[in-house]
């Protein structure tokens, strides 16, 4: 069991490797991080930063060279595969740049899908998926295939699919990488919506505005932490006035 | 010259760059060269195998005989002297004495026919060693139709009449037909060792070899004057025949024409396999190369320069497999024809013509020109920036079983989207393995056919059938061999065309126990139709070959195995490259995206 505002997902020295010798990259460099429950943070850095790494990384999509990470109470790096992934449906859920939607499954099929992996009945997964639609404003669009909506329509559709199994954690890599100003204000508004029902986000961006709604600021730079700020904003005032989308 | 080395090296470095599928393409295109090369080497060598021996052996036009009997010794000169001086005869050979003997060997008590021959190869009728050496005293030579029937070999121990020879060799001859279609079987051993197996029990007979210098007037030579002559001479108080080199052949051919009916059959399943293998390497290969065109329209490639290059890298790997295909495809019709009967298969050094090396390459460079055409045209259609963007062309949604998916358990949902997804390359799959389920249910039949007549045969007299039964098993292990490189190459396509849902799944939480199962899974869909089709076709196959069903066919449980034994394998074979792709990184493949 988690204390409230305990650590939902923490940290210590992680570091991700690639390459040997005089080609060695180091990707993450002894990383610390604690994530309250109901939290949001923000991690800003140039492009190769290796911001979208250590996404992977806390998510368990990837293994560490070195350090460890705590989700959910639970030792990520010793964990066999199988469990990972067992851990990684009830635990977490993704939203990617690139959407990463199935191509031939309408935007509720994608949505229901991470429900049928975990093994909901196929009615249970339709009723949440059908929800889902309706809170991210795409209710209309369910029967529709990913090619035929727009791309800030798929990013809410990606951003559902995300929160099928009621996560503990959403990780977020870039979610506005892809998108126009006023997609990116669909997307934000859903943000904000998440936050302010206690979801614990961690978003990689290099969107400033989207850094600005979060809870707290982590700069990185060549794979390490160069700074860190608690943002006095928050999510007290509108997103989209923070982000200055509105008008 | 400098825009040739250019497309020479995009084209090299993209195979280096993509080694393992050029590899699986090449192997693919390889099987099917071969396969062709062997289906024409077969043709060639079946096409006349008489005439082959024939002329090998040195054989004779006209053979006569006058049968074991108490008297056959006497007067002989006087009863083979009308042949020997009737007009038309250019020489003859013998007499040679003949007679019956009782063969005894480890498990083998059967009659048998000695022949005496000299030590020195006679001028006519000299046989053709296919192992071993010829006669000497106490060593025997059997006729090779015979040996396949007994399991003897060269150094085995035999006993004729009691007495102990050792097979010295193994041979052909077209001066009396093969065993079993000429019973009992012929050996030969020296003139001394017949008489010496002689006794009033097994008189000696003798033969004549004897040559026309027409052979084609062989048949009107058996019903002219010197041919009356003989049997007058002779019929009184022995047996005697005569047989012309035509009646020899004819009664060979209805041996022969089975193999060669069984061959033609098997080779047109192997075009069949061949066609679907290809069609599944080209498909996969078409739909990865539409992103390449982008990228060299990208940089300036126009559409024709995008064309010789898909061309050329296509040429390369096609040439390299006819070379590759030629060359094991030789190496392996020998063993194919050897099997074949008591004729000579395989001629004195395989040689197969130019016109078959260029079907091969056309059949080859076909499929290498199939595999430019389409991407090719596709992106000079197609924008730069879609093509780029869209690598692989789009899969297909099949509501239906998507819905039905929904309901089942993961592997299973996951298999059967994977299949909707490329439904024609798993109906291509399901089509392969369908050939090959229907000839080992061809096998089964002829393996329990054989097992019947067994039961109720003599040792040794169900040979023709057990020869094809075993020439139909070698080609199904060939036939089964390329529908399980097809397999896993199918899987790995499969695998690699799917790697993006496939971990995106395992980012929503699929573990990689799901993923390996899903993806052999969505091989053993196929695999179950393919085995339930192909119990009915492979039955229908053995009628088609001239068998029939009705009186012997495999208990029904038997044929039933074949649906879980089709199953097993092919879970087997994809495992490995299910598993690969099950374990990929997942980080790697979303962020490449």
């Amino acid at each position: 069991m988690i204390e409230p505002n305990a650590s939902v997902l923490s940290a210590r020295g992680l570091s991700k490797e690639y390459g040997k010798g005089a080609a060695l990259v180091r990707a993450v460099d002894d990383v610390r991080l604690d994530v309250a429950r109901g939290e949001s943070v923000a991690i800003v850095g140039p492009s190769g930063c290796g911001k979208s790494t250590l996404l992977y990384l806390v998510g368990g999509l990837e293994r560490p060279t070195g350090g460890t990470v705590q989700l959910a109470g639970e030792k990520l790096e010793q964990m066999p595969e199988a469990r990972l992934a067992r851990l990684r449906r009830h635990a977490l859920g993704f939203v990617f740049q690139a959407f990463h939607l199935v191509d031939e499954l309408t935007a509720l099929e994608n949505v229901e899908l991470p429900a049928l992996l975990a093994g909901a009945s196929p009615g249970k997964a339709r009723r949440r998926a059908t929800e889902l639609l309706e809170q991210v404003g795409l209710e209309d669009r369910a029967e529709h295939l990913p090619s035929t909506l727009s791309g800030g329509q798929r990013q809410r559709v990606a951003i559902a699919r995300a929160l099928a199994n009621e996560p503990a954690v959403v990780l977020a890599d870039e979610p506005t990488g892809n998108l126009d100003s006023a997609a990116t204000t669909e997307v934000l508004r859903l943000f904000e919506q998440l936050h302010a029902g206690g979801q614990t986000l961690i978003v990689v961006t290099h969107d400033e505005r989207i850094a600005a709604t979060a809870d707290r600021l982590i700069t990185m730079r060549d794979g390490a932490f160069v700074d860190e700020t608690q943002l006095t904003g928050g999510t007290a005032r509108s997103i989209t006035e923070i982000a200055g989308l509105e008008g | 010259m400098g825009r040739l080395l250019l497309v020479w090296r995009l084209a090299t470095r993209d195979i280096k760059r993509r080694r393992v599928q050029s590899a699986l393409l090449l192997l693919m295109i390889v099987t099917t060269t071969t396969t062709l090369t062997i289906g024409l080497a077969l043709h060639q060598v079946t096409d006349s195998p008489f005439a082959r021996t024939r002329a090998a052996t040195r054989g004779p036009d006209i053979v006569a005989e006058i049968g074991p009997d108490a008297n056959a010794g006497r007067n002989l000169g006087r009863q083979f002297a009308p042949l020997v001086r009737a007009p038309g005869v250019a020489a003859t050979g013998g007499p040679y004495p003949i007679g019956f003997v009782q063969l005894t060997g480890r498990h083998t008590n059967v009659l048998a026919e000695t022949e005496g021959r000299d030590v020195a190869p006679a001028a006519i009728d000299r046989p053709a060693l296919t192992a071993g050496s010829w006669i000497s005293p106490g060593g025997a030579v059997i006729e090779r139709g015979f040996a396949d029937a007994l399991g003897l070999h060269v150094g085995d121990r035999i006993d004729l009449n009691g007495r102990a020879f050792h097979v010295a060799g193994i041979a052909v001859s077209t001066a009396q037909c093969f065993y079993p279609v000429s019973s009992p079987g012929v050996i030969w051993i020296t003139r001394g060792d017949t008489r010496a197996l002689a006794s009033s029990a097994y008189p000696l007979g003798y033969i004549l070899d004897v040559n026309l210098h027409d052979p084609n007037s062989a048949q009107s030579f058996e019903s002219g004057s010197a041919a009356t002559a003989f049997f007058n001479a002779t019929n009184n108080d022995t047996k005697s025949l005569m047989s012309s080199w035509q009646d020899t052949e004819q009664q060979d051919f209805k041996v022969v024409s089975v193999d060669q009916k069984v061959l033609l059959i098997v080779s047109t399943l192997l075009a069949l396999l061949a066609i679907a293998s290809i069609a599944v390497v080209v498909g996969s290969r078409m739909a990865e190369q539409t992103r390449r065109v982008g990228l060299l329209k990208a940089v300036g490639g126009t559409p024709l320069l995008v064309a010789v290059v898909l061309l050329a890298e296509n040429l390369v790997l096609a040439f390299a497999a006819t070379a590759l295909g030629v060359a094991l495809g030789q190496l392996i019709a020998p063993v194919l024809t050897n099997l074949g009967n008591g004729l000579l298969g395989t001629p004195p050094t395989p040689a197969l013509s130019g016109q078959s090396v260029l079907e091969v390459a056309v059949v080859a460079v076909s499929v290498a020109a199939g595999a430019t055409v389409v991407p090719a045209v596709r992106g000079a259609h197609t924008s730069t920036i879609r093509a780029l963007n869209d690598p692989a062309h789009p899969p297909r949604r099949r509501p239906a079983l998507i819905a039905l998916s929904a309901r089942l358990p993961v592997p299973l949902l996951l298999a059967i989207r994977l299949v909707a997804r490329r439904i024609r390359r798993s109906l291509l799959t399901a089509a392969s393995m369908t050939i090959a389920v229907m000839m080992v249910v061809a096998a089964l039949t002829l393996q329990h056919n054989d097992e019947v007549r067994n039961r109720v045969a003599v040792v040794g007299t169900s040979t023709v059938a057990g020869r094809v039964t075993h020439l139909v098993f070698l080609l199904s292990a060939i036939l089964i061999a390329l529908a399980a490189i097809n397999a896993i190459f199918t899987t790995w396509a499969t695998v690699i065309d799917a790697q993006r849902p496939t971990a995106l799944a395992r980012a929503l939480g699929a573990t990689p126990g799901q993923i390996t199962a899903g993806l052999t899974t969505s091989q053993l869909l196929p695999a179950l139709l393919a085995a339930c089709v192909g119990i009915p076709l492979g039955l229908a196959l053995y009628q088609l070959a001239g068998g029939h069903v009705s009186e012997a066919s495999p208990p029904v449980l038997t044929l039933l195995a074949v649906i879980p034994g089709t199953l097993i394998v092919v879970a087997v074979l994809t495992a490995i490259p299910a598993r690969i792709g099950a374990n990929r990184a997942v980080a790697e493949v979303l962020r490449s995206d």
